[in-house]
């Protein structure tokens, strides 16, 4: 485990060493469902120096949504009266559950940093807490033109080894995807790490790792059993041929799979490979799991949105419970 | 550390302020193109609009349709397309159409700037800087004070209270202004009751639908009340007035004319409002006795009325009075105007405020979208798509009297739903007025059928200023707004068509 060390160059300039811990990013937007991330997140964390970023995104109003007087303008009145913005709610709730957690401590040293946004009264605001052994939790209140782009440049800045967003299912569906699509799936399908979009997500089910006879995925595969070695979690693999003749194919990218994830220390749980179409096997075999982990390649992601839709993005798209997009 | 930072947490050791690190921030603030895919996929629906608008244009040109009028039918559906999607900022919406019409329709560049400045526009933009005026000014607390002294403890009548209160104001200064303002009193009301959400969850939707609805209901009451009720009257002086001919005077409709039609329909709907919210959601509290007396323990500590708020006062009462007795001469946009100028000269607001506070990029979009009406007019675009409307809906037996009526009133809820609502009525107004013509109904009727349905957006979190502003809390889901908006459509369709078959033919419409 390395250290991450944020070392001031001057007032409005900061240096990130390359030295650095495991990095968490939880996207809070004050659902249950984005909660339940967190804990996941403090259960992947626990045990070792993993650092903790905590985002809320405010998306800034541009056009005729508040009739041409400025969300700002509202959102001072709040201020105005003291009442806290929504974001700093859930900021808040969030540091309350770190620290019922035992994740964080009150002994923590505090660090407030403010960046005015125009358009915007409150602008970028976070609190970095530290430990004494150079752990850090981070709370960010950040103002984008869009929740999606707020997350994916916090992601690009930050570098984290995985970002956990919440795709809440509560209510139904509006069928409007491909007018407003979600911002989970935006955030999946457009950032370069690894991402997991949490739905329903339940703790001690362990990992449903798809695996395909490919180097891409095979990597993905024991990336993700270090992740779920650090919570605990169970590991199964699972690999879909479409005929009977692809099965020794499947058979193989487990058996590959499964020395990749041995050769780390980690123990496999299980292990299965089915002939059916990929999609709806793995969808249905996922029910039964915290996640499901598949692989993407990054490069090919962003047409393949608009051409095809690969394996990985449709059980995104279908799949009951959490999927984790491992790259 | 203030209220402005961060949650207020446990105060821990060596709070430092430093600036934040931007480095990460400068990918988007910069450079809004992530890579080719990605800006594709976001921009997908303007590579579309501009698909769809030239393919119209490619079109052989229909029976009874100039050239010129097929042009502005594919650029008023490819902004339609935009202004629904936005797959990008709505005023560059507001742009394109200005130079579609000297590019496409080889207007004269002079006569096109000429043709986005109008009365309608004027008080637009005079409206929006008294909406920051009035804000700036605080009164929200003494307006919260007004309502829980009339209303007193129990939810039903404070939710009365609030829509009412909403309602008033709204009708005369904006819905936007006064969801801002009532926003706080809502929120402060809400989270003295509990500090979890969940515990309030019902009551937080009943106390904010409040407003917004109130404010919805209500906006239709004067021309004041929203840009879309000026746009209507600025559409009927366009296509209708004739100034040599008496017999078109009518379609010059003041302040108090509008106010005689349309205020009934706010005033009756007002009591349903509360009965549908309390049948939908049925809130945890029926009385609300200890957050209102903590909330009038906070409002006083304000004090008396002070000098500034009397002044505030009188200069916005002597605007209303402009509107009322002035607006058929000078115009609503000349009061308005007047009015923010009066807030200035008298040192109630700074000009930052107003600059900051009004959305520059909206007043431009109204411009361009009320100056592509007119050309759907000049180009008989407008009058096209009303008779063939009509072709298309006679067999139904909906091409007269109350079933052509509902059918716009629909069609208009149905657009409103899906974009704001001044633009809807600027897109939907001439086709609306021209529809009138042809269908031999009176285009008073039809336009006000249209602007009224344009405030039944009660089905979505864009569909009104208001609504947007409330959904803002936090506290509201947007399956909240379908729950309880179909409803209010029903209710508020049946108010209208009940008002334009008993009600205005009282007035001589």
């Amino acid at each position: 485990m390395t250290e991450r060390a944020l070392k001031s160059r001057s007032d409005d300039d900061t240096e990130l060493v390359e030295d650095r811990h495991f990095s968490i990013l939880v996207c809070i937007d004050g659902s249950d469902e984005s909660y339940r991330a967190l804990r996941y997140a403090v259960r992947i964390g626990s045990g070792t120096d993993a650092d903790l970023t905590l985002l809320y995104v405010r998306p800034i109003d541009q056009g005729l949504r508040t009739g041409g007087l400025q969300f700002s303008v509202a959102r001072e009145n709040l201020l105005d009266w003291g009442l806290e913005l929504p974001g700093m709610k859930a900021l808040k709730k969030g540091r309350d559950m770190l620290v019922e957690l035992g994740f964080l401590a009150e002994d923590w040293e505090e660090e407030f940093k403010h960046t005015d946004v125009s358009g915007d009264p409150l602008g970028d605001n976070m609190i970095v807490y530290k430990s004494d052994r150079g752990r850090a939790i981070t709370l960010k209140l950040m103002v984008s033109p869009s929740v999606a782009h707020g997350i994916l440049d916090e992601c690009d800045y930050g570098g984290y080894d995985i970002t956990i967003v919440a795709k809440s299912t509560e209510g139904p569906s509006t069928g409007l995807g491909f007018i407003e699509p979600d911002v989970a799936e935006t955030v999946a399908i457009e950032h370069k790490g690894t991402v997991l979009v949490a739905r329903a997500l339940e703790e001690s089910h362990g990992h449903l790792v798809c695996v395909a006879d490919a180097e891409e995925s095979i990597r993905a595969a024991r990336r993700d059993a270090q992740i779920a070695s650090r919570c605990a979690c169970p590991v199964f693999l699972f690999s879909v041929a479409s005929t009977q003749a692809a099965l020794p194919e499947a058979e193989r990218a487990i058996a590959n799979a499964k020395a990749a994830i041995e050769e780390e220390g980690i123990r496999i749980s299980g292990e299965k490979a089915v002939i059916g179409d990929p999609v709806s096997s793995i969808v249905e075999e996922g029910r039964g799991y915290s996640v499901i982990v598949l692989s993407a390649a990054r490069q090919k992601s962003g047409w393949r949105r608009f051409f095809t839709t690969s394996v990985a993005y449709k059980v995104l798209e279908h799949a009951h419970n959490s999927v984790m997009i491992a790259r | 550390m203030t209220n402005r930072d961060l949650p207020r947490l446990p105060r821990m050791a060596k709070v430092r302020q430093v600036a934040l690190h931007p480095a990460g921030r400068r990918l988007s603030r910069t450079t809004p193109v992530r890579g080719l895919a990605f800006f594709l996929w976001e921009k997908r629906w303007f590579f579309i609009a501009m698909l769809v608008g030239g393919l119209i244009m490619q079109l052989p040109t229909p029976d009874g349709l100039s050239r010129e009028g097929l042009i502005v039918l594919a650029m008023s559906v490819a902004s339609v397309i935009l202004f629904v999607t936005e797959p990008v900022p709505l005023p560059t919406v507001a742009l394109m159409i200005i130079a579609g019409q000297v590019l496409l329709l080889g207007l004269d560049s002079s006569a096109v700037a000429k043709s986005l400045m109008s009365d309608s526009v004027l008080f637009i933009m005079g409206s929006l800087m008294l909406a920051v005026a009035i804000v700036k000014q605080n009164l929200d607390k003494r307006i919260a004070y007004l309502i829980v002294r009339m209303t007193g403890t129990k939810t039903s009548r404070i939710c009365v209270g609030i829509s009412l209160v909403s309602g008033i104001l709204a009708s005369i200064v904006g819905e936007h202004t006064v969801a801002a303002m009532m926003l706080p009193v809502a929120i402060t009301l809400i989270t003295l009751t509990s500090d979890d959400p969940k515990k309030v969850r019902r009551l937080a939707a009943v106390l904010l639908f409040s407003i917004s609805y109130g404010c919805s209901i209500a906006s239709i009451g004067t021309p004041s009340g929203g840009a879309r009720n000026a746009i209507m009257i600025g559409y009927w002086k366009e296509f209708f007035f004739d100034p040599s001919d008496p017999e078109t005077r009518k379609f010059i409709v003041d302040y108090v004319t509008w106010v005689l039609y349309c205020y009934p329909i706010f005033l009756i709907q007002l009591p349903f409002v509360t009965a549908i919210l309390f049948m939908t959601f049925r809130p945890e509290y029926a009385n609300m006795a200890r957050a209102v007396v903590r909330l009038r323990q906070q409002i006083d500590k304000q004090g008396p009325m002070k000098s500034t708020d009397w002044v505030t006062i009188v200069v916005f009462a002597l605007t209303l009075y402009g509107w009322i007795a002035y607006s058929d001469t000078l115009g609503l946009g000349i009061v308005a105007i007047l009015g923010a100028c009066a807030f200035l000269i008298i040192g109630m607001v700074r000009w930052e405020d107003i600059n900051s506070g009004v959305n520059w990029g909206v007043v431009l979009l109204y411009a361009a979208a009320i100056s592509l009406g007119v050309e759907m007019k000049e180009t008989g675009a407008a009058i096209w798509v009303a008779s063939s409307f009509l072709e298309l809906i006679a067999p139904l037996g909906i091409d007269s009297g109350v079933p052509l009526w509902t059918a716009v009133s629909a069609l208009t809820t149905g657009v409103t739903n899906t974009m704001s609502n001044g633009a809807a009525v600027a897109v939907l107004g001439p086709i609306n007025l021209k529809l009138a013509v042809v269908a031999g109904e009176s285009p008073i009727l039809m336009g006000f059928v249209t602007a009224i349905s344009s405030a039944f957006a009660y089905l979505t979190v864009i569909g009104t200023p208001a609504c947007t502003i409330v959904y803002s809390s936090g506290y509201l889901s947007t399956t909240d707004f379908l729950v309880v908006g179909y409803r209010m459509v029903i209710m508020s369709t049946f108010v209208l068509i009940l008002a334009a078959y008993l009600y205005w033919p009282l007035l001589g419409l």
